[in-house]
């Protein structure tokens, strides 16, 4: 039994973190790179979003490595992202892949469902392992988002262009690297300071502007066209509603225990959409709503035939906070430079509005 | 002292555009020529005419590029801005129009709406996912119809019942037009019926959303269509302006930011001067082979100077500087 699971930005380092402890055999599927998309779009239904794809081309390039066990979450949210595992486990037994899927239902089974899924991919591991090696996994994960908060965040102040990224790069491989809590403590300090460290350019006043939208294409650089590493290029500081650590501990743990941790952005979006529409709508609307007056605009990620987010891009229009959207569809379709194209023009135009004139 | 005059060029898909502007903004010299697929060739081309143009007491004082070609461009003249194309347009726009509010544009290969109050640009859209009603959809269809561009809209102006075209996607409108031709509809109809079809498809589609007001401009090189033209008033109901220059306002609008520029910041422009024309310069394409994305990455080079690279994911090949000048383990492929 070779077990695998499909990347999500990432998560495949904090993934690998629970399962190395338990002595699983496993492989992580390449990176998402032009092979997986060719692969993604050959197998894949055409109308189907990106994050379908993109996961069935992980998944073919896992098996092709010798994986025969999947794991995964679903849900039974009002997406349909959380049935995908079954159209995807029959596109790949008609390529003939003997594979199973093993899986646990997040919205029923929560933290319990999750834990039990580690245990039975590690052949029946104590439950103080399972537990440790889950812990260690978050940290890793908390790390991870630590870490990209600081680059998105230093990336729009550099003077020699191209500093923060490499050094952002080396932070993930030394995380992934790092074997216990000391060593992972001491990565997050040592590349923190070297991130803080480079040096910015004085008194720099950058724009700032939120990320938001569907999870798969947020949190997914190559998804998303490395959206926040361009914005950062053009000398913007980004943030977003969506990480994954908050994400998972959001669906592990506050939920379970009734705590809407998004609280205020539901209440922010009622005006507009009284109800969770699926997938990150309802968060979307909500943030356009919050985030007025604290950022000078906002992106807004949507995979291509994407519901949730096409019905919360026609709502926010309409809303009374004037905070400039610039809505970019993911899709194995969109080119790079159109998405550089309208990335430069928006800056230009919140940065036009600030200043209240054509000229910079 | 030497006046300084002032460069813009626009490299598209389709058009190569260029404008030389005078320091009281007035337009001196403007070149409009196709692209045809070599853009570093027709760049060449345009300094070589351009150049002989400036007058006598003056010197370049700036440069700027816009267009989907800006930066290969930029590189190339040695602009001291490189903008994208809604800004260089809107720019453009606010300065021959200062009360304009909304600016249609329509180009050979994509399509923009610019929503501008007050002099500041508030919303824009470009065409995402269809190229359904642009320039080189239009040129097709004349060839297709054996007549040329410009006959293009005197026919279609001669309609007296347009047919109806569905112009949802240039796939099917093409297989509408023929099948209303097969059923014997003139050409002139059948030309506006299409007319009004894109027309229809860009307010759906690029407009969708927008607040569309008065005083609306009309640019780019389909705004030459004087049918697509009376197709927006009729379907706008009101009044659609087409500035003088129309297919020159990116250019414009590039030379009047590189202005901006200098007149901001004083510095001595990096234009390469007009002997670039001459030079050789090489493009090839390699494929990274440093992680499994594979990149196809572009590169400009002059003799054994490598002046730019681009198409990675990455940073590795980008900064000139950061890279030593040959990309060791890559398969360099022409």
């Amino acid at each position: 039994m070779r077990i695998t699971f499909p990347h999500i930005g990432n998560a495949y380092i904090a993934i690998k973190a629970m399962l190395d402890p338990l002595g699983v055999d496993y492989v992580v599927p390449p990176k998402c790179n032009k092979r997986t998309l060719s692969l993604a779009t050959k197998y894949s239904p055409e109308g189907v979003c990106i994050p379908f794809k993109l996961n069935l081309g992980n998944m073919i390039e896992a098996v092709e490595l010798g994986a025969d066990h999947i794991m995964n979450v679903t849900g039974h949210g009002t997406c349909r992202m959380g049935y995908y595992f079954k159209v995807q486990e029959q596109i790949l037994r008609d390529m003939g892949y003997d594979v199973t899927m093993m899986l646990t239902g997040l919205s029923e089974h929560k933290l319990k469902g999750f834990l039990n899924l580690l245990r039975s991919v590690s052949n029946n591991a104590p439950w103080s392992k399972i537990i440790s090696s889950f812990a260690f996994g978050i940290a890793k994960m908390t790390a991870l988002d630590d870490m990209e908060i600081l680059a998105n965040n230093m990336r729009a102040f550099e003077i020699h262009k191209g500093t923060i990224t490499p050094l952002y790069r080396k932070s993930l491989q030394a995380i992934d690297d790092a074997s216990d809590y000391h060593s992972l403590k001491a990565v997050v300090r040592e590349y923190g300071e070297e991130m803080s460290g480079v040096e910015v350019i004085p008194d720099y006043k950058p724009l700032k502007i939120l990320v938001v939208g569907e999870i798969y294409v947020v949190l997914d650089p190559f998804a998303n066209m490395d959206v926040e590493m361009e914005l950062g290029k053009l000398g913007v500081v980004t943030n977003r509603s969506l990480y994954l650590s908050r994400w998972v501990k959001k669906g592990l743990f506050f939920n379970p225990l009734g705590i809407d941790q998004w609280r205020d952005v539901h209440k922010a979006a009622m005006p507009y959409l009284k109800r969770d529409i699926g997938g990150d709508g309802w968060e979307t609307v909500g943030e356009k709503v919050i985030s007025t007056g604290h950022y000078d605009g906002m992106v807004h990620l949507a995979p291509f035939t994407c519901m949730p987010e096409g019905t919360a891009q026609c709502i926010m229009p309409s809303t009374k906070e004037d905070l400039p959207v610039l809505a970019i569809y993911c899709d194995e379709q969109t080119s790079k430079a159109g998405m550089i194209t309208r990335l430069e023009a928006f800056t230009d135009m919140i940065a036009m509005k600030k200043a209240g004139c054509l000229s910079q | 002292m030497q006046k300084k005059v002032f460069l813009g060029i626009d490299v598209g898909s389709v058009t190569t555009k260029c404008a030389l502007m005078s320091e009281d903004i007035e337009l001196i010299a403007h070149r409009y020529i196709p692209t045809s697929g070599k853009p570093i060739i027709q760049i060449q081309k345009l300094m070589r005419e351009i150049s002989s143009e400036i007058p006598s007491d003056c010197e370049i004082g700036g440069a700027g590029t816009t267009g989907s070609a800006r930066y290969l461009a930029g590189e190339i003249i040695g602009a001291d801005v490189i903008k994208n194309e809604i800004t260089a347009h809107a720019v453009a726009a606010t300065h021959f129009y200062p009360d304009v509010r909304t600016i249609l544009e329509i180009g050979g290969q994509d399509s923009k709406i610019i929503i501008i109050r007050d002099a500041v640009v508030t919303d824009f859209g470009m065409n995402t996912v269809c190229a359904a009603g642009t320039g080189s959809f239009l040129d097709h269809q004349a060839l297709r119809l054996g007549i040329s561009i410009n006959e293009f809209a005197s026919e279609a102006m001669k309609s007296k019942n347009p047919v109806r075209i569905a112009g949802r996607c240039t796939v099917f409108a093409e297989s509408d037009m023929i099948h209303k031709q097969q059923m014997g509809h003139s050409t002139p109809d059948i030309l506006y019926g299409l007319c009004q079809a894109l027309v229809r498809n860009y307010i759906n589609n690029v407009g969708l959303g927008k607040s569309i007001e008065k005083p609306i401009i009309f640019q780019g090189g389909v705004a030459f269509n004087q049918a697509i033209v009376r197709a927006f008033e009729e379907e706008l109901a009101t009044e659609i302006m087409v500035p003088e220059h129309h297919e020159v306002m990116g250019a414009i609008g590039a030379a009047i930011i590189a202005m901006e520029n200098y007149n901001a910041t004083g510095k001595k422009t990096h234009f390469n001067g007009f002997s670039i024309s001459d030079i050789s310069y090489e493009t090839s394409t390699f494929t990274c082979n440093g992680c499994p994305n594979q990149c196809e990455i572009a590169q400009l080079k002059l003799g054994e100077k490598v002046l730019a690279r681009w198409g990675g994911r990455c940073e590795k090949w980008e900064y000139i500087s950061n890279i030593s000048e040959s990309p060791e383990g890559a398969v360099v492929t022409g």
